[in-house]
């Protein structure tokens, strides 16, 4: 359809090259971000190898945080996964977005396209394409390539250097998670319409936790989808 | 070593699903609207539930902590710093508390 968002294909090498390098200090945070993980993974017992595997196959960061944060605070496997998912959500706004740059191409090229949309080169691409520059579908598939393969080797390398270190339980490392979380959340403030939403879904997800003879990640779920609601119905401004 | 493979295929299969859903959707979500508000929503929502469930469970060192790594991650938008922050600072109040 919109042509001057799909590039001829003699462009898609040089488009895949100008992605790939304009994304490395994005990548050189989420290094920092992945060792992180890694870290919090193998305080869980998983490997090198099987942290590895997890950032190449779900390659969506706060997700697998979560994930892993809910599995260490014994919510059990279904749970963490419904957890990491109520979070990926977002990924499906923008990879809604992407119908200029996916629409026509073979399936092969949707599905590589869609696995490598990350927060960091969906904004990387129409942050570079408000500049006037080219910024298409091999922009976007160069810079996640750069990601998954920085993601993949952070997280594998976080746990395997965690095994090496004494252990840690006691010194407040289980304080990591929480505080990963509050710099998170200050991440996603979009103004003081985030405020109310917020709020109920914190009271709603403590009041669950504290009130019900449940598992609390049910009482963050049903907190966070209340607080969402809300946000959904609120007006702007 | 059971839990961690249903978590991560489980977190595998669901997040392909949904990056792919997106694409079959796209053309159905409208870009604004309420269904587009809650969704943007949803991510902060749960951290802050999630946030409210650690703490709800927590005492006084971990509040104090919490304070003190929500300074550090505004002055130093770091996720690093921020959580060397937070490990000392409920490290330094259980041994005070």
């Amino acid at each position: 359809m919109s042509d001057e968002f799909q590039s001829p294909a003699a462009d898609a090498p040089r488009e895949f090259r100008h992605g790939l390098r304009d994304i490395t200090p994005l990548s050189i945070g989420v290094a920092v971000y992945g060792l992180v993980f890694g870290l919090l993974a193998a305080g869980q017992g998983m490997g090198a190898l099987s942290t590895g595997f997890m950032g190449a196959l779900v390659f969506a960061g706060s997700a697998q945080i979560v994930a892993v944060e809910r599995l260490a605070a014994g919510a059990g496997a279904v749970l963490a996964v419904i957890a990491g998912l109520a979070l990926n959500l977002r990924i499906l706004l923008m990879t809604a977005s992407l119908r200029g740059e996916l629409s026509g191409r073979p399936l092969w090229q949707i599905m590589l396209g869609v696995h490598l949309t990350s927060d960091e080169n969906w904004i990387l691409m129409h942050a570079t394409r408000n500049k006037g520059q080219r910024a298409g579908y091999w922009y976007l598939v160069g810079g996640g390539t750069s990601l998954i393969a920085i993601w993949i080797v952070s997280t594998a390398l976080g746990a395997a250097f965690a095994r090496s270190l004494p252990d840690l339980a006691g010194s407040g490392m289980d304080f990591a998670f929480a505080a990963a979380f509050i710099l998170l959340l200050t991440s996603l403030w979009k103004g003081r319409q985030s405020l109310q939403p917020w709020i109920i879904s914190a009271t709603i997800a403590a009041a669950c936790a504290l009130l019900l003879p449940l598992d609390p990640s049910w009482g963050l779920i049903v907190g966070a989808v209340s607080g969402a609601g809300f946000a959904g119905i609120q007006h702007d401004g | 070593m059971g839990e961690h493979l249903v978590v991560i295929v489980g977190l595998a299969f669901g997040t392909f699903a949904m990056r792919f859903g997106g694409y079959l959707l796209g053309a159905r979500i409208p870009s604004s609207g309420p269904w587009a508000r809650a969704l943007q929503a949803l991510p902060g929502c749960l951290i802050a539930a999630l946030l409210a469930v650690i703490l709800a469970q927590a005492g006084p060192a971990e509040w104090g902590a919490a304070v003190l790594s929500l300074a550090a991650a505004l002055l130093s938008r770091s996720l690093p710093l921020t959580m060397l922050a937070g490990v000392s600072a409920v490290w330094l109040l259980r041994g005070l508390i």
